[in-house]
């Protein structure tokens, strides 16, 4: 546990975090269940993020509103960021002898989704934000979860969204990472380390495609057949090890989300909206035991 | 959450109603494991009324699981509603428990 979690800790209420796991621009169903739970005055003590979930995890950490954190993620997320090539990851993929292939590869160019994310967050470090934040990604030469607790935004973010094959490992320090939902999907664990009692956890699974026509949408079927197994082992693992009550929710889509379906974002924070007001009844319920000192 | 045992023939059924949380699981537990130590071993839970359940209560099943199939039984589910068969889809558990559309079917399981 970090020392500020166990300063935060120091009383008898219960600390509640939210999870908002990988999920593409699905996550933006996070900012609907933020609408819910701050029209109910609930206090938030901790975000986990992992993968595009970091992104809505720092955007309500660092105290951005809803109206701010979709319009931010309307400029940040387009199809335009994975539309150039890294032809010389792919040069060095097709001639590994002669170019030098190494853990750098990755099949886009990341350029423009770092000079959006350096637009977006400048500076910021995950330390300084209002509510304490945890982003996770993926160590890439062991394959261990990584807990960012601190440093900066801009970094975490990107490495936790290194999508393997498309976007290149990021490297800080000495360390190369990728995509956070490799090791955790919907790291719950993290609330749980860090001494969460009650956990809101907001998880998505990856969608299987609906038609294998090219290799990259067979690699995407594979890479989903594989995130929502893990998914399930992992959430199934920490829900039944440990005593913090976790409040899953699962959005239902009234329509199919694709990758950079931003226009949806309304929808979508419509239905996480949603999704937030049926678990409202158990939440309230157990804020409200522990008030009455249960 | 309000329960109630009813025998059926060789089964007990358990009907589960409302939400089984954090607040609500220790009864649920101590009711099925009251059960399982009676020797009934063979036990519906009947969840058409069941309308939530947290991490706290899918560890009152868990537990129940082991104990009756320790014993040579087994917790059968029944009537399992969409918002809460999400959840067990989610944690694992429709990958070992079984689970029938309703109470008539989950009884007539144990043969």
């Amino acid at each position: 546990m970090s020392p500020d979690s166990a300063s935060r800790s120091s009383g008898n209420r219960r600390r509640v975090a939210v999870v908002i796991g990988s999920g593409s621009v699905k996550c933006a169903a996070s900012l609907g269940l933020i609408n819910v739970l701050r029209r109910e005055g609930i206090e938030i003590d901790m975000l986990v993020g992992c993968s595009a979930g970091c992104l809505y995890a720092t955007l309500i950490a660092s105290g951005r509103s809803v109206a701010e954190a979709t319009d931010m993620t309307r400029r940040l997320w387009t199809s335009e960021i994975t539309a150039r090539r890294d032809h010389k990851s792919i040069l060095r993929a097709l001639l590994p002898g002669m170019m030098g292939f190494d853990a750098s590869f990755g099949l886009r160019d990341d350029s423009l989704i770092m000079e959006r994310l350096r637009a977006a967050f400048s500076d910021e470090r995950i330390e300084r934000m209002q509510i304490p934040l945890h982003l996770a990604a993926t160590d890439f030469a062991n394959g261990n979860q990584v807990v960012f607790s601190s440093g900066s935004v801009v970094d975490a973010i990107r490495a936790s969204m290194a999508l393997p094959f498309m976007f290149s490992p990021w490297r800080i320090g000495d360390s190369l990472y990728i995509d956070g939902y490799m090791s955790d999907p919907l790291p719950v664990g993290v609330a749980m380390k860090e001494g969460a009692d009650i956990i809101v956890a907001m998880g998505f699974e990856s969608p299987y495609q609906e038609r294998i026509n090219s290799p990259g949408r067979f690699a995407f079927q594979v890479s989903s057949i594989l995130s929502n197994n893990l998914l399930k082992s992992q959430f199934s693992f920490h829900g039944l090890a440990h005593h913090a009550e976790v409040i899953p929710i699962l959005p239902e889509f009234r329509q199919r989300i694709r990758l950079f379906d931003t226009e949806k974002i309304p929808a979508i924070i419509e239905d996480g909206e949603r999704a937030a007001e049926l678990q409202l009844p158990y939440l309230l319920r157990l804020l409200e035991a522990e008030e009455q000192g249960h | 959450m309000e329960l109630s045992v009813k025998p059926a023939g060789n089964v007990v059924v358990v009907e589960i109603r409302g939400s089984v949380d954090g607040l609500t699981a220790d009864k649920l537990l101590q009711t099925l494991t009251e059960q399982v130590q009676a020797g009934h071993v063979r036990l519906v839970a009947d969840c058409a009324g069941l309308d939530y359940t947290s991490s706290a209560g899918l560890r009152a099943l868990l537990g129940t699981v082991k104990q009756a199939r320790q014993k040579g039984g087994d917790l059968r589910l029944a009537a399992v509603r969409a918002p809460v068969l999400k959840v067990l889809e989610l944690s694992g558990f429709t990958s070992i428990l079984k689970y029938f559309p309703d109470v008539k079917d989950a009884t007539a399981s144990f043969g």
